[in-house]
């Protein structure tokens, strides 16, 4: 019966770390599995099987893991323009074209406004005025009056009537 | 808790220590996001989880950045962090819902692309291909210990001794741990170079 290496064993072969072996134990145990490893073609080849399957691991992960953030932050600083784009000329004349385009709406408004505020604001001057001349000249006639208001004779309250039924209408009845 | 875990290291350091290796974090994220957003990715195999759990990591390291002492390398601080907001997202039940359901959980397929195209035989394509899914699969099967613990060797390359200061457990446990998840994956494998020579 051919005896392999340990799970152990070759579990060392594969982390290869410094701290898993002793001081004193590192060479002697080292010889004696590298000689084996040479002479056994099924611990060699599994020991290699096992070796591309973790660096296939690792090296495909990392490869995805890197295009995926390369992605994930391409989308974050989609907001801002990118920093070439600040040095082409057509970048700069679109922005001005922008500028211009939402600066001409608010001139015209702005003129627009301009214009209208006097005339408004004649009109209404004009009719105040007219207003309180037509108050004064009331007051004025109110109070060049010979009798004043209060004291003005009652209209009669039985002139309609007295109009409306004759002599001829009493006799009758 | 990550930022229980780095409080309770030190409960003496004060907020008002003005200047600690980590207040330039723009550069600290710059160094690190790649890093981060990889182990994020393969442990959890969501890309919007692993964006958010990124962002999460390095909002933890600045709010508990008065708290980092010196003791062990930024790089490591943050997978510290990075791995506890793991353990703290995979225990909820939301996480296991939406495994099921995300349109943007992470395939084998999505990976096997991605394999080095050195050899431009078609057989030694499709046995990298085969090989690299074996290897994804065994990890979807493996302990939540198991998993971190084999990440942090087999995908950041990372010394036991840092992976026993990550982790916060024994060299001796770190390596076995990644003898149980290296016996997980080379049973598989037997299994399937079984299966072939049949």
């Amino acid at each position: 019966m051919t005896l392999h290496l340990s799970h152990e064993q070759l579990c060392d072969l594969i982390l290869a770390d410094s701290s898993l072996w002793l001081e004193g134990e590192s060479t002697t145990n080292s010889d004696i599995v590298q000689a084996h490893l040479r002479a056994c073609p099924v611990c060699s080849a599994e020991l290699k099987s096992l070796r591309d399957s973790l660096a296939h691991f690792r090296e495909a992960s990392s490869s995805y893991a890197r295009q995926e953030f390369v992605q994930s932050y391409a989308q974050r600083s989609s907001i801002a323009p990118p920093h070439s784009f600040l040095m082409q000329p057509l970048y700069w004349t679109a922005a001005a074209v922008v500028f211009v385009a939402a600066l001409f709406p608010l001139t015209m408004h702005r003129q627009h406004l301009d214009s209208k505020v006097p005339t408004s604001a004649v009109s209404a001057s004009v009719q105040t005025e007219e207003s309180d001349d037509a108050l004064l000249a009331d007051i004025d006639q109110k109070v060049s009056a010979d009798v004043p208001s209060p004291m003005e004779p009652l209209a009669d309250p039985t002139a309609s009537s007295a109009s409306t039924s004759s002599p001829a209408d009493q006799r009758t009845n | 808790m990550s930022s229980r875990a780095i409080t309770s290291d030190s409960p003496s350091v004060t907020p008002q220590v003005s200047a600690t290796p980590l207040d330039d974090m723009a550069a600290i994220v710059a160094t690190y996001e790649q890093k981060i957003f990889r182990f994020h990715l393969i442990s959890i195999r969501d890309r919007d989880v692993a964006q958010s759990l990124t962002q999460d990591t390095f909002m933890r390291a600045w709010t508990a950045r008065h708290t980092f002492r010196g003791d062990c390398s930024i790089s490591t601080w943050l997978m510290r962090i990075a791995l506890n907001l793991i353990r703290d997202h995979t225990r909820t039940d939301r996480f296991r819902f939406w495994k099921r359901v995300s349109e943007t959980a992470v395939e084998v397929s999505d990976i096997s692309s991605h394999i080095p195209n050195r050899d431009s035989s078609l057989e030694s394509r499709l046995i990298a291909s085969e090989q690299m899914t074996l290897v994804w699969e065994s990890v979807a099967q493996l302990s939540e210990r198991q998993r971190n613990v084999f990440l942090l060797r087999f995908l950041d390359e990372l010394e036991l001794s840092e992976i026993a200061t990550i982790t916060g457990l024994p060299v001796s446990t770190v390596k076995t741990h990644l003898y149980r998840a290296l016996a997980t994956i080379r049973a598989r494998h037997n299994a399937a170079t079984h299966k072939e020579s049949l």
